[in-house]
């Protein structure tokens, strides 16, 4: 094995008119359509969404590991120092995964082989990627584990079934980091985790985000995750992103109805609790996503006859976007956004 | 190691009184079956003329004993002898003990059944992880069907087919016995070789009935655990697919040990039909002459190893368990 070119800096990633398809008994259905995306070198971006919105199949297709009977069906994913990993296939690509890109499984799902210690599957993962130094790769195991607050040696020597929720996602943290991937997709990294659990592993993905220099995707259904560690923040609807832009901005000046309505559910910790309102009506699922039109009609405060017909023109303005018909005319339209969600309630 | 021989003294404490329980019940079945060998050969000895004085000395001589007390003083004195190893005289080999009868009789039984089963697991395994990983194809089908074909033909109907097939329409395999009686006993080629000639249908019967069970039951496993987050979570690490297909095979072959273990234990019950049918002198059909000849010291004692063989397969399946399995040793730590 050649020596590992590692990339001076994080890579970039440039995701372009991504379209994931399923092939169900109705026929191909799209579960993300036309998706672009930058994840800009050194950054943590954060992918919001409901279930079904698309999010893991987007953070699958990073790794072009959409599992059958999903394809990517269109559009290319650059990685820097990797090319467009839509185009590789067979040992290149599994050289690619874990080794360029890590992913880090969401906790609650058991993401280690039962049978085997943690050590025994570094090493494995170390033989799978021609890893001349196994001791060091463990060293450096457990030093990533040491770096999250965790005593190394024992959880090198421990079972799956023997750690936390919250230990075993810092081993998945480190089973991403510790062949020097410098991209790393985090799936739900808090799901299924206490409150104080949650928090620390924020605190370890921003601070391992910024001690290794990585490029970060945060794919979570949670906002509160995405203001804690993304630089910028990506919603996704119906397989298609309805705004994306630099979080703060985003979290202070939504522009799509739906995050209007999703930053307007969450309850308040001061205030009068029936001021957080629900939206109304559910997200598509892959058999309902309307084929023409705005995908998020069905729920939109501010529907109108255009929506129905034509799919929503990306509008950019600095770094932010939104997709909808409705931003079109500027930011005039919020006090009109607030209006027609009281109306809603009323 | 310590949780090992912590777990294997509870197994056998239960074991132990799970072997009691059972001959308790079976010295009570096999003592209410009616006919009585000794009185059987004395009303025959009178029959012939013999003085009832002069035949009850004969039945005793032949024999070596005469049972005499309560049903309660005879099973102490079972139990007392079992105690001791001692299974107490054959009636229908008379002056032959219970144990020589039954180990002569068991090497044919327990090496065949061996053979068959072990050979089915392999093939059986091998093939299920085949028809998994081939499941939407043609191959998979085929190898999931002859599975469940093979599986549902009764062991019996095996044997005859077997039998018929090769020893009648192409005569190719001995049709009866252990080796040909021609043949002097010993470590030569000729003896071996015929050896194996007469095994041949018997293991070929046990390993085709056991086949289709463990196709279907790894496949079945296989699926599951192809299903399962690690596996993918493997493939989007990169490792290498021979690692995952060792991930995939040791974690789906970890049930399979318990069928196997028990099947071991139960085939020395199913081996009665096959030996019969091949005229084979196993365990089975020494059963089957014993109760036909209410020979009961020998049914007990065949009773006896049945059970045994069970429970101790029993055993052997948990401690491998506790040897494979990182999650039954440590729960076996928290008990």
């Amino acid at each position: 094995m050649a020596p590992e070119q590692s990339p001076p800096g994080p890579p970039g990633v440039r995701i372009r008119g991504l379209t994931v398809v399923y092939r169900t008994p109705a026929g191909e259905l799209p579960a993300v359509s036309g998706v672009d995306l930058d994840l800009a070198p050194g950054t943590i971006t954060g992918v919001v969404g409901e279930s079904g919105s698309g999010k893991s199949t987007l953070a699958l297709s990073l790794l072009n590991a959409v599992q059958p009977p999903g394809r990517i069906a269109a559009g290319s994913v650059e990685i820097d120092g990797l090319g467009d990993v839509v185009a590789l296939g067979g040992e290149g690509l599994r050289r690619a995964r874990g080794r360029h890109v890590g992913y880090v499984f969401q906790a609650a799902q058991n993401s280690l082989n039962p049978l085997k210690t943690v050590g025994k599957q570094v090493l494995d993962l170390g033989r799978s990627h021609g890893v001349e130094d196994p001791r060091g790769l463990l060293a450096d195991a457990r030093d990533l584990l040491g770096r999250m607050g965790l005593d190394g040696a024992r959880v090198l020597d421990s079972y799956q079934h023997e750690l936390s929720g919250g230990m075993r996602q810092r081993v998945g943290i480190m089973l991403a980091l510790v062949l020097n991937a410098r991209l790393v997709v985090l799936d739900e990294p808090t799901t299924a985790l206490d409150m104080i659990t949650q928090a620390t592993i924020l605190r370890i993905v921003r601070e391992v985000h910024a001690e290794r220099g990585l490029t970060t995707l945060v794919i979570t259904h949670d906002l509160g995750v995405v203001a804690e560690v993304a630089d910028r923040l990506a919603v996704m609807y119906g397989g298609r992103v309805a705004e994306q832009g630099p979080t703060r901005e985003v979290l202070a000046g939504p522009r799509h109805p739906y995050t209007r309505g999703l930053l307007g559910a969450i309850p308040r910790l001061v205030g009068d609790i029936g001021e957080a309102r629900a939206l109304p009506g559910r997200p598509p699922t892959l058999a309902d996503i309307p084929a023409d039109g705005c995908v998020f009609r069905e729920r939109c405060p501010l529907r109108m006859d255009v929506c129905e017909t034509g799919s929503p023109p990306v509008v950019t303005r600095g770094s932010r976007s939104a997709a909808c018909h409705a931003v079109r005319d500027g930011d005039g339209d919020r006090p009109a956004v607030a209006a027609a969600t009281g109306e809603d309630q009323a | 190691m310590a949780v090992l021989l912590r777990r294997l003294a509870g197994h056998v404490a239960r074991g132990f009184v799970m072997i009691l329980v059972v001959t308790t019940i079976s010295f009570l079945i096999i003592r209410s079956v009616p006919g009585d060998p000794l009185a059987a050969r004395y009303q025959k000895l009178v029959e012939q003329g013999m003085a009832p004085d002069a035949a009850q000395r004969a039945v005793e001589v032949l024999y070596g004993f005469t049972p005499k007390g309560s049903l309660w003083e005879q099973y102490l004195d079972y139990m007392g002898g079992l105690a001791r190893l001692d299974l107490g005289q054959s009636l229908s080999v008379p002056g032959a003990d219970v144990s020589t009868v039954l180990f002569s009789a068991a090497k044919w039984t327990v090496i065949p059944v061996l053979a068959g089963t072990l050979l089915s697991f392999l093939v059986g395994v091998v093939m299920g992880v085949y028809a998994a990983i081939k499941r939407t194809g043609v191959l998979g089908d085929l190898l999931a069907i002859s599975g469940s074909l093979l599986h549902g033909v009764p062991q019996y109907v095996l044997a005859l087919l077997l039998g018929a097939i090769f020893t009648t329409l192409i005569p190719v395999l001995p049709a009866g016995g252990t080796a040909d009686i021609v043949i002097d006993p010993g470590f030569t080629p000729d003896y071996i070789g015929s050896l194996v000639q007469h095994a041949t249908l018997p293991v070929v019967t046990y390993a085709l009935a056991g086949y289709g069970g463990w196709i279907l039951a790894m496949k079945s496993s296989v699926v599951t655990v192809l299903g399962d987050d690690f596996i993918l979570a493997a493939e989007l690490r990169g490792m290498k697919r021979s690692i995952i297909f060792r991930y995939v095979a040791r974690n789906a072959i970890l049930p399979l040990f318990t069928i196997l273990a028990l099947s071991l234990g139960l085939l020395f019950g199913g081996a009665i039909f096959i030996e019969r049918i091949f005229n084979y002198p196993g365990l089975g059909l020494m059963l089957i002459d014993s109760i036909n000849n209410r020979d009961y010291s020998l049914m007990g004692g065949a009773f006896l190893l049945i059970t045994t063989a069970v429970v101790v397969a029993n055993i052997a399946a948990d401690l491998l368990y506790t040897v494979i399995d990182p999650r039954v040793r440590s729960g076996g730590e928290a008990a």
